[in-house]
């Protein structure tokens, strides 16, 4: 009865491990060679981990279900205690369990140093890209640094990088200690308020890869989220260029409308719109709004509809969150609403 | 031992010393009687009972949690609500259950154990008991007025500090630290001075029962450990938070990192200080359930003290993710990897024990056959955690919650409630009814398995910790569900144990003074043991004093019995020194506990509370031990 | 169950004098919480003083020596007192443990008030960067342990002289001798810190 039970966990493992349900954030599903090498190690201990369970339960199950031995012919009742051959046996295997311990733990250890001196190793390639990162409650705000100032990138909630290069990630917080963690590329990294910390990410093939917050930072910490987009160099570049880009004023009547609307309400008391006189850092860089995939750091996908609620109702979607709710009125929104997606 | 022996049965009057000793440890009645109880096991079973309540309190905290997590995108609970909860969760079983209730435990059978008659301090003893009582109110008072604290219950800075965290909920959270943490020293302080001092003639400390030997060294490592989580949170962070101080505040010098370090280096001995208990209590009903010694006694004490020394250098590995230089890093990986060496001797002493002993199929043991499988499973997903590489990839995740609560429920609660049952007849003078006993395991078995294990998987299917929803393109849809369902299933099994226990106690069976047949001292007396514990003091000759033949058991005469007295012996070898009188009941400890408790809360408003508050300290304290004209002994 | 052989122990005394006390194990786990928790905050100094590039900050003088020093040395003599109270207690000599007691009473108050002078002189509050926050700390927390224990000096010299020397107030005596021992020793470290820790770690 206790083997059929023990059996209860293992077969709802394997049942979620075989992946019903997607994987989106698993890093058990590597893009890139950091990410690679702690799977690799993840498998290598989960694999060893499981046997040496499997023993030790083994042995619990032998020495509690065994049938009689000879053992019983010791006058256990009145000494409570077998003989000394039977205890010098015993000393024995004790030992011999426990050396065989410390010769795995070493084994593990030595496993574990390797593979994160490797990890280390992969980050200081030559060409390798920077990209700043600074915890906000509860955005990730994005900077490409350059020597040249017209050159510089910023942008939130959504990094670019090629594939194949390796990238480093230098973050550092505005207000709590947040953490960066992208588990398809690599491990996190706490950002410290005061500290700047980093950590190499690098992507071997195209794709999207969803990242969270992974230290409690408040009321919106569950939605704290970015996205990491892994373009070949030449997408890559292309990207680059069309944020490099001076955002021109709007020739449409409906999106100057639009451009009005934003001018003249309280969104620029928190938001930057290149070209424009928003330049406030309160809250996320808006110039290339339109380009980006997911709304208040990926807790909406980018549309029309969600951005209209959003802007209408921040609380509602995130409650807690810094964003103000500014009275936008019906006939304003949707112009408001086109301008932002018009923001490529 | 070199004192004068009686060859022959000496003409005893046993019933006149009973009924000496019954008049001398009593206890008056009524409410102020009540509050100035000062035998252990009233203490202790005190301790025991609030903190199941507390236990209780914290499994409905992690029940709404689960209920909110069962779905997707739920809107059963507000951010601010689920944050309150985890927060609650954790800070209650942690500081109101873990460690109360092991120290409960500990007072109720330490002095049975060794043979005498109460804890050595204790007016002490009841003075930790209401300080302990006075934090919990306090913590829920704060949760009940809307000031229950929110920042985890970790609590760091900077969100915690006063920039980020308004109002009095995390103050009320540091402030219930310094209750807590006053209780649990002072627990800590009178079990080394009874392990030490008050033990039978002969126990010589090779001789201790293994769970005293698992209370003393926590002992020790309260009495290290504790003050530094006062320091980080009085000391650091509700200084920064009432009177502007900058311990970690980075912009005048101060470092939020600062605040990991020095609470760590309480929160890593604070597991084992909850953990190592239950290991002393795992081979309790191992030797009396297997009708044998624990093999490897000279073993099994180092490891329990290697498990101490090793626990205090483990704490940066909670800090993986900082930053911090890899090269002190590796050195934490080492340590935490090689604290599963001491833990693994001890299981495999256990093993062997079981594997040459004759098994008594209790509940008790049930509970045991628990402690091995999840115990195991988390100590080795704990190796996993170790590994710098495989940590920054699950730290933080649900991969962490499944670890610990392995380790912690596996490690600490099972063997908990294996004590419970194997010491249910000694508590209360009945026998706990086994099939029910073997059902709760059940359940409680299969619940925790079924809630826990799923979330390994989520863990490294990226759900991080500490957050109110999430949403259904992630794909850990099916493991939350898994888990609430399992969080049911453990609820249940609680229930029944608390039937069991209500049940048990008004119709179980009459058990006598040793029903199970077990070897050591609390077994010697009746079943509840009388307020004295013991008529004639026992003497110990072996390990196992019971399981010694009869005509070899000694007894100790000359300790008056005309007042509360035992006997002090040495550290070493128990030879008897000096006979020591102890305090009969007194309302001081309650009075000195008050005072100080209303002067602490008043500390979160406005820092002069702590000059009040060293003033009624004082007042409280000279009572205390103000030569009062005592009540004289009848002779 | 009567026992087949007895140890008698009635001729043994009720109170030891000395470390066999459980009485003795209590004050051991005093000093341990109190060390530690000063361990913790010396420790403390000197990480802040990592975080900090001028040491001690801006605006933040230098320590003065001389009078910490009259201080410690006037903590260090008051030792002699407790010592005498507690060679007296274990002969049971009432007026020893007064006299004894009261020179160390005597000696540890003008120590304080040297102390009081010496740190209303200082120029930095505790709101003064995290250097006066840990130097502050540590400075109320011994003063609070230090009066403590004066005030437990005192309520036990009036106990000797109004009410009666029996085995417990003689244990106290020797109690409260251990505990000035150790918050005196526990002081020299903190006094380090604090007086010279600017010159041995500190940077213009």
């Amino acid at each position: 009865m206790i083997r059929r039970a023990a059996l209860i966990p293992a077969i709802a493992a394997l049942a979620l491990l075989s992946g019903c349900g997607a994987k989106v954030q698993s890093a058990m599903d590597p893009a890139g060679p950091e990410a690679g090498r702690i799977a690799g190690l993840m498998w290598f201990f989960i694999i060893l981990v499981s046997v040496i369970f499997v023993v030790v339960m083994a042995c619990v199950l032998y020495a509690l279900f065994r049938g009689p031995r000879g053992i019983e012919q010791e006058p256990l009742e009145r000494t409570h205690a077998p003989s000394t051959a039977t205890e010098e046996k015993l000393t024995r295997n004790v030992t011999a369990a426990t050396v065989a311990t410390v010769v795995i733990l070493f084994g593990l250890l030595v496993a574990s140093v390797v593979t994160g001196r490797a990890i280390s190793s992969l980050g200081t390639a030559k060409n390798g890209i920077t990209v700043e990162v600074t915890g906000n409650q509860w955005w990730w705000y994005v900077r490409y640094p350059n020597d040249i100032a017209q050159w510089t990138v910023v942008t939130a909630n959504e990094i670019h990088i090629p594939v194949g290069r390796p990238v480093q990630i230098r973050g550092t917080s505005n207000d709590v200690i947040h953490s960066f963690w992208v588990p398809n590329l690599n491990g996190k990294i706490d950002l410290i308020p005061s500290r700047v910390t980093e950590r190499w990410i690098q992507a071997d093939r195209p794709g999207r890869f969803r990242g969270q917050c992974a230290e409690f930072c408040g009321l919106q910490h569950a939605h704290m989220a970015l996205w990491v987009i892994a373009d070949p160099p030449d997408k890559f570049q292309a990207w680059m260029n069309a944020q490099l880009q001076a955002p021109q004023p709007p020739g449409d009547p409906e999106l100057q409308r639009g451009q009005q609307v934003f001018l003249n309400h309280a969104c620029v008391y928190c938001h930057t719109i290149g070209g424009t006189s928003a330049m406030a850092s309160v809250g996320p860089d808006l110039t290339h709004f339109g380009s980006r995939s997911t709304i208040a750091a990926g807790t909406l996908p980018n549309t029309k509809g969600n951005l209209g609620g959003w802007i209408t109702d921040p609380q509602n979607v995130k409650p807690g969150n810094h964003m103000a709710v500014v009275d936008i009125k019906a006939d304003e929104l949707q112009p408001l609403i086109d301008y932002l997606e018009s923001l490529k | 031992m070199t004192l004068p022996m009686e060859p022959a049965v000496r003409d005893i009057d046993v019933e006149r010393e009973r009924e000496n000793l019954k008049r001398a440890w009593s206890s008056p009645g009524g409410i102020w009687g009540w509050l100035s109880v000062t035998t252990h096991h009233a203490i202790g079973m005190r301790y025991i009972v609030t903190a199941f309540i507390f236990l209780l309190a914290g499994g409905v905290e992690a029940f709404l949690m689960r209920l909110q997590l069962s779905r997707p995108d739920n809107t059963f609970l507000s951010p601010d609500k689920y944050n309150q909860l985890f927060t609650m969760h954790g800070t209650t079983m942690m500081f109101l259950f873990a460690v109360p209730v092991m120290e409960g435990m500990g007072v109720y059978l330490v002095p049975l154990m060794l043979g005498t008659r109460n804890v050595a301090f204790p007016r002490l003893n009841a003075f930790g008991y209401y300080m302990y009582l006075a934090g919990g109110i306090f913590l829920y008072w704060g949760l009940f007025s809307n000031s229950g604290p929110d920042a985890g219950w970790f609590a760091y800075t900077p969100l915690s500090g006063p920039m980020y965290s308004a109002g009095k909920r995390v103050d009320v959270w540091a402030q219930m630290i310094t209750f807590t943490e006053i209780s649990a020293m002072c627990v800590a302080a009178e079990l080394i001075a009874t392990i030490l001092k008050m033990r039978a003639p002969g126990m010589s400390l090779n001789r201790i029962p293994l769970f005293c030997w698992s209370m003393l060294v926590q002992s020790w490592m309260v009495l290290f450990a504790m003050p530094a989580v006062m320091i980080a949170s009085t000391v650091f962070l509700l200084n920064d938070r009432t009177i502007g101080t900058h311990f970690v505040n980075p912009a005048e010098g101060g470092d939020p990192l600062l605040y990991q370090h020095v609470f760590w280096f309480f929160g890593h001995p604070e597991v084992y200080i909850i953990f190592i208990p239950a290991l002393g209590m795992i081979s309790s009903i191992v030797d009396t359930d297997t009708r044998r010694a624990i093999f490897g006694y000279p073993a099994m004490v180092l490891s329990v003290v290697a498990t101490a020394f090793i626990g205090f250098g483990l704490w940066v590995h909670h800090m993986f993710a900082t930053g911090l230089p890899q090269i002190g890093e590796a050195y934490f990986t080492a340590a935490s990897m090689m604290i599963g060496i001491t833990s693994g001797v001890q299981i495999f002493c256990w093993i062997v024990t079981i594997w040459t002993g004759r098994v008594r199929w209790s509940a008790a043991m049930h509970f045991v056959l628990g402690f091995f499988f999840i115990f195991v499973a988390g100590g080795l997903t704990g190796i996993i955690l170790a590994a710098i590489p495989l940590d920054l990839q699950v730290h933080d995740t649900f991969f962490v919650v499944a670890h610990f609560h392995y380790v912690l429920i596996g490690g600490a609660l099972f063997p908990l409630f294996g004590g419970f049952h194997h010491w249910f007849p000694k508590f209360t003078g009945r026998m706990i009814d086994e099939r029910i006993g073997k059902v709760t395991f059940w359940l409680l078995f299969v619940g925790f398995n079924l809630t826990f294990f799923p979330m390994h998987l989520l863990g490294l299917y990226g759900m991080t910790r500490r957050i109110y929803t999430y949403g259904s393109e992630m794909g850990w849809d099916h493991g939350n569900a898994l888990a609430t369902a399992g969080a049911s299933i453990i609820a249940v099994g609680g229930i029944l144990f608390i039937i069991n226990v209500f049940v048990s106690r008004k119709s179980g069976a009459l058990a006598g003074a040793n029903p199970l047949d077990s070897g050591t001292l609390e077994w010697a007396t009746t079943s509840p043991p009388e307020p004295f514990n013991f008529v004639l003091l026992p003497v110990a000759t072996s390990r196992y004093p019971l399981w010694t033949l009869p005509k070899e058991r000694l007894a100790v005469t000359g300790v008056r019995s005309d007042r509360r007295e035992v006997l002090v012996t040495t550290v070493m070898d128990a030879e008897p020194r000096h006979r020591y009188p102890l305090p009969h009941s007194s309302i001081w400890p309650f009075i000195s506990a008050l005072l100080i408790a209303i002067a602490l809360t008043g500390s979160v408003f406005a820092f002069g509370w702590y000059y009040i508050g060293f003033i009624v300290a004082a007042i409280g304290l000279i009572g205390w031990f103000w030569p009062w004209r005592r009540r004289e002994a009848r002779s | 169950m009567i026992p087949s052989r007895t140890i008698d122990v009635s001729h043994l005394p009720d109170v030891e004098i000395n470390d066999q006390a459980p009485l003795w194990w209590g004050q051991v786990s005093l000093a341990v919480v109190e060390g530690t928790t000063f361990c913790v905050l010396i420790a403390t100094y000197f990480y802040v003083r990592l975080s900090m590039d001028m040491w001690p900050p801006p605006g933040v003088q230098l320590p003065h020596e001389l009078l910490p020093a009259i201080e410690l040395a006037f903590l260090l003599v008051s030792c002699i007192g407790s010592y005498m109270a507690s060679e007296a207690a274990k002969k049971d000599d009432r007026g020893g443990m007064i006299l004894g007691l009261g020179i160390n009473l005597l000696l540890a108050l003008v120590a304080v008030g040297i102390r009081a002078v010496e740190w209303y002189q200082w120029n930095w509050k505790w709101t003064t960067t995290a250097y006066g926050s840990v130097t502050w700390s540590i400075m109320f927390l011994h003063t609070v342990d230090v009066a403590a224990d004066l005030v437990y000096t005192t309520v036990l010299i009036v106990i000797l002289l109004v009410r009666r020397a029996g085995p417990y107030q003689r244990l106290g005596v020797h109690v409260d001798s251990i505990v000035w021992y150790f918050l005196v020793a526990i002081w020299i470290p903190l006094y380090v810190t604090l007086f010279w820790g600017p010159y041995i770690v500190g940077a213009p």
